[in-house]
């Protein structure tokens, strides 16, 4: 019951919400509001447009969605993705970072070169990509010239998304390598002179020391990698024109939210559909903590 | 070095360089079709040097638009702005979630991980409401005060500050800091790598940030760059000339923060304090 | 380390005020109008002798800027004719009618702006336009309008809620070098003539084929008029997609045949174009069917091609084709609504429509203007303003987006040889249908 640890205790807490309170308004306003109006959203019928109606309807548009098979594919078809995009990237990742971080000539300018496809903005990707995909573009012609079998990439419904995880591989890729690179700086020399005492080669150091030491910062490009796959809008939206196809190839899961909310404009099931893709993402992330098994807050 | 380690390093070098090429070249045809006229790149063929180059698609954007030059300086405003707070806001919450005890952290930490996985085509509409009715259309703030904060970079920032050695806190404690001037004296000048990586992130997303601009701004003078370009579009056909110019002016600002930046990921003093 | 930090502080306090401060300065208009000296019943438009103009807000999508410019003129005689309206044009730079959507929820909508056919029962059922009958004068002259086009703005309940500003219709257009060197004279009249002579203009080397007699795009806003020509439908009328029937699907053949058997036709992603008329003027086809879009882009980006156009051949007998339309609208929210409409009917006046389409870069919906500026003579756009009186125009109801979808998905795999053609149509349909009984 000493008095001072109380107080000890009072301070820290003042000093948390004191740092968060930024944070805290700015995202509760911004985010936090417009999110529980869509939780509430998705138990109505709702029409926004002209007369503004909400009718009550409980579970509907939860039930509704057992029945919807456009849903289902567009659950198969982000499923796919991030299961094919995410240990793919991440690897990349974390193997570029780690070239860039040695003492290579030209380090400098290979870090530049690397980071470009990310600093572009997606939009302009996607264009520049779908010239390249083009049935007589550059990528069918390299591939000829290798010898390999050609495509039509935007139009051949069961290469469409094979097209845009390429491209999407390419462009994030970077973006994880600069997180790993900012991260692998932290890392004490001190740990690998040791290990070189002890006679490790490069692979041993790397997953010994490098890996582990990683691990929370893994985890958080991992996350993000789920969770940014199960987002994908941007690219399938351009590369099918806002229809998901060919043949409903390219149809990811907030296409299809857009589609309901805007085109339809049947807000209560859009927000619906967003809240199993929330809830999703929301389990596989704690799968992904438990494996990873974080460091608590010690 | 032996013979088998250089061996090794040649062939790092060769793939980096194979690598570096795939990177370049999408950039390289963006480039270069900025420099050709819509008949030669809708004609067909693959070629990288232009048959009839032309300033013309530049001079249009630049000089043709009278807005040019405002819509450049918006972004540019708004990019610094949000990243300046990002840094700033994103930094102390993920600080305070990774380090300091306060009841009610980890229902915040996981609130934090919960907004980034919703869906933004949900939220744009209940936004919209929100800055209209705080009577904001039309204006910078409408546009960097929700982008102010990320629950995106205060997950980032909390997982670069969990593995953060005590030691130096405890030993800035004992000099009689407090909280904050543990946070902002010690611990803040040691992470300039995360930072660096949140500054590059960041700049580069309010840069290219175009769905919000698009809603809330009505007034010609108060676009921003990413939309202002896109209106090089017609309802049937692209203007792909214009469009690439368009691309290469948006993508170099971004690039140069990056290049500025990216120094900062260099082994310097680590978080030891010992080198 | 102290003084960077506090700079940075500094630096952010200073830029949050000025933003704050500048928030005026962005011009905020939070309401549309300017002054509240206009009223939305039927007194004087100049009621108050010097009342400040009016203002009145128009938006609309992104053009090239030849079109801008041309717009602004339009604007520019306008005001220049009515000095007590000011008139604020707003581009929209992409995703129209999200915004539009979004700014008509949030009550920030402009008074008048564009709206594209295909989206108009849709937003004429939501109740946010204002009925337009009431405000016509005799010497707008109503019946000077294609009548195909005028329909498309009418509400279930027959009331007008827009005025066509302009159309195309879709028109053949064929290479006449290539046609001389395949020996053929004239354009096919019939569709069986255009199955017939397209064999002839297939040019193959080897396996690949060079040049294809037609370019097709297997979508249902250019085959629409396919599925009607044997009496087929695409909706009935509660809306419901019925395009599975023997009626449509020997329309859709047609098409689908051409591809698939006598492999004379193609779309233009397979030879790497992007669209109809980049397949045309890459000459990897010797016909396609595509509307007034193409001619300027085919005139100024491939100037060495000789070619023509005419109607689209008949199918069954029948003459057919798709007009694609927009016009104008004014939100019933509007609160300028007497100088909306002077806008609007200037716009869509003989005056302001003669101005807007005489670059040819769309053409007039009223026929006094089109006979005026000459287009039903014009060489290349005569076949399109012959087809205005028997276009069908791309729309069918409120549900025709999600049909549309579902149709476009499944029948490019028919129209890839993945499925055959009745299983996809009635596939097809048969998804549309349960997406629009689950959405009432």
């Amino acid at each position: 019951m000493a008095k001072p640890r109380d107080r000890l205790k009072l301070r820290e807490a003042l000093a948390g919400y004191g740092f968060m309170t930024p944070a805290v308004l700015i995202l509760g306003c911004f985010m936090l509001i417009p999110i529980g109006y869509s939780i509430f959203l998705a138990f109505h019928k709702v029409d926004l447009l002209g007369e503004v109606s909400y009718r009550f309807i409980g579970t509907a548009n939860f039930e509704r969605m057992a029945d919807d098979p456009r849903l289902w594919i567009a659950l198969r078809n982000t499923a796919k993705y991030a299961l094919v995009v995410v240990p793919t990237q991440t690897l990349l990742a974390l193997l570029l970072a780690s070239i860039l971080n040695m003492n290579l000539r030209f380090r400098y300018f290979f870090r530049a070169a690397f980071y470009l496809p990310t600093v572009t903005s997606s939009a302009v990707l996607v264009l520049i990509f779908m010239w390249i995909y083009n049935a007589n573009g550059l990528l069918n012609k390299a591939l000829d010239a290798l010898g390999l079998p050609t495509y039509n990439w935007l139009g051949d419904p069961a290469v469409a998304l094979t097209g845009i995880m390429i491209m999407n591989i390419w462009s994030t890729a970077p973006l994880f390598m600069v997180v790993f690179l900012a991260a692998l700086q932290d890392i004490p020399d001190t740990l690998y002179e040791a290990a070189d005492l002890d006679g490790a080669n490069w692979w041993h150091k790397f997953w010994k020391i490098t890996v582990p030491m990683l691990r929370p910062v893994t985890f958080y490009v991992v996350v993000m990698g789920v969770i940014g796959t199960f987002q994908l809008f941007d690219q399938s939206y351009i590369f099918s024109a806002g229809s998901g196809g060919p043949n409903n190839s390219t149809l990811t899961m907030v296409l299809l939210i857009y589609q309901y909310a805007f085109s339809v404009l049947d807000m209560g099931y859009a927000s619906a559909i967003a809240f199993l893709l929330a809830v999703t993402i929301m389990i596989a992330t704690l799968i992904q903590r438990y494996v990873f098994k974080e460091e608590r807050l010690g | 070095m032996t013979f088998r380690s250089s061996v090794w390093r040649t062939v790092l070098y060769v793939v980096l360089i194979a690598y570096a090429c795939i990177t370049f070249i999408p950039f390289l045809w963006a480039l270069s079709a900025s420099f050709k006229t819509l008949e030669e790149i809708v004609q067909g063929g693959i070629r990288i040097i232009p048959q009839h180059f032309t300033l013309e698609n530049y001079r249009t954007i630049f000089i043709r638009e009278p807005y040019f030059l405002r819509w450049f300086l918006n972004s540019a405003f708004i990019a610094v702005t949000v990243t300046v707070s990002n840094l700033l806001f994103n930094s102390m919450a993920g600080y305070a979630l990774a380090r300091i005890r306060f009841p009610g952290s980890t229902l915040m930490f996981y609130s934090v991980l919960a907004m980034i996985m919703v869906p933004g085509q949900l939220t744009i509409i209940p936004q919209y409401l929100i800055i209209k009715y705080f009577g904001w259309l039309n204006s910078y703030q409408a546009v960097i005060v929700p982008m102010a904060a990320q629950a995106t970079y205060i997950f980032m920032m909390r997982q670069f500050f969990v593995n953060f050695p005590r030691e130096l806190e405890e030993a800035a404690y004992i000099d009689g800091l407090r909280r904050s001037g543990v946070f902002f004296r010690v611990v803040l000048p040691l992470a300039k790598p995360a930072l660096a990586a949140q500054t590059i992130f960041i700049f580069m997303g309010a840069w290219n940030e175009f769905l919000k601009p698009l809603m809330v701004m009505s007034e010609k003078a108060m676009f921003t760059l990413s939309i202002g370009l896109n209106t090089f579009k017609s309802n049937y056909i692209s203007f792909w000339n214009y469009i690439m110019a368009a691309s290469i002016i948006m993508t170099v600002p971004a690039l140069i923060i990056y290049i500025i930046f990216n120094r900062h990921f260099v082994k310097g003093v680590t978080f030891t304090g010992i080198k | 380390m102290k003084k960077k930090l506090s700079l940075w502080m500094l630096l952010l306090a200073v830029v949050m005020v000025v933003s704050a401060c500048s928030g005026g300065k962005g011009g905020n208009e939070a309401s549309p109008s300017a002054t509240s000296s206009s009223s939305p019943s039927a007194s004087s438009p100049s009621a108050s002798p010097s009342a400040q103009p009016v203002e009145v807000t128009l938006a609309g999508w992104g053009a090239s800027p030849e079109e801008q410019e041309l717009l602004q003129q339009v604007l520019d005689e306008f005001q220049a004719k009515n000095p007590d309206v000011k008139v604020k044009y707003e581009v929209i730079a992409d995703r129209y009618m999200d915004v539009i959507k979004t700014r008509l929820i949030g009550g920030e909508a402009p008074d008048v702006f564009y709206l594209d056919a295909f989206e108009a029962p849709a937003l004429i059922a939501e109740n946010v336009l204002e009925p337009l009958d009431g405000y016509v004068t005799p010497d707008f002259d109503l019946g000077d309008f294609e009548e195909p086009m005028l329909n498309a703005f009418k509400g279930t309940d027959g009331q007008i809620y827009g005025f066509p500003k302009d159309y195309s219709t879709l028109a053949l257009f064929y290479n006449k070098k290539l046609f001389a060197e395949a020996g053929i004279d004239n354009p096919p009249a019939t569709w069986e003539e255009l199955l017939e002579i397209s064999k002839k203009l297939t040019k193959r080397n080897g396996n690949q084929v060079e040049v294809y007699g037609l370019g097709q795009a297997p979508e249902l806003a250019r085959q629409m008029f396919m599925i009607l020509a044997y009496g087929g439908r695409v909706v009935d009328e509660e809306g419901y997609a019925a395009f599975a029937t023997p009626e449509a699907e020997k329309g859709l053949a047609l098409v689908v045949d051409q591809h698939l058997v006598d492999k004379t036709a193609a779309q233009p992603t397979d030879v790497g174009a992007g669209w109809g008329g980049e397949m045309f003027g890459q000459q990897k086809a010797a016909m396609v069917i595509e509307g007034n879009w193409a001619i300027p882009f085919l005139q100024n980006t491939f100037p060495d091609l000789d070619f023509a156009t005419a109607e689209v051949p008949t199918v069954n007998g029948k003459k057919g084709t798709m007009a694609f339309t927009v016009a104008y609208v004014m939100n019933k929210a509007s609160k300028n609504k007497e100088a909306a409409w002077k806008l609007l009917s200037y716009l869509t006046g003989k005056e302001g429509m003669k101005t807007w389409t005489s670059k040819g870069f769309a053409l007039p919906t009223r026929k006094s203007v089109a006979a005026e500026l000459g287009y039903d003579k014009d060489p290349l756009r005569g076949a399109l303003v012959a087809g205005a009186p028997y276009a069908t125009p791309w729309q069918a109801g409120p549900t025709l987006p999600i049909v549309m979808n579902n149709f476009n998905n499944l029948f490019v795999s028919a129209y890839m040889g993945d499925m055959p053609l009745s299983e996809a149509l009635k596939q097809a349909q048969e998804t549309a249908n349960k997406e629009i009984r689950n959405a009432r």
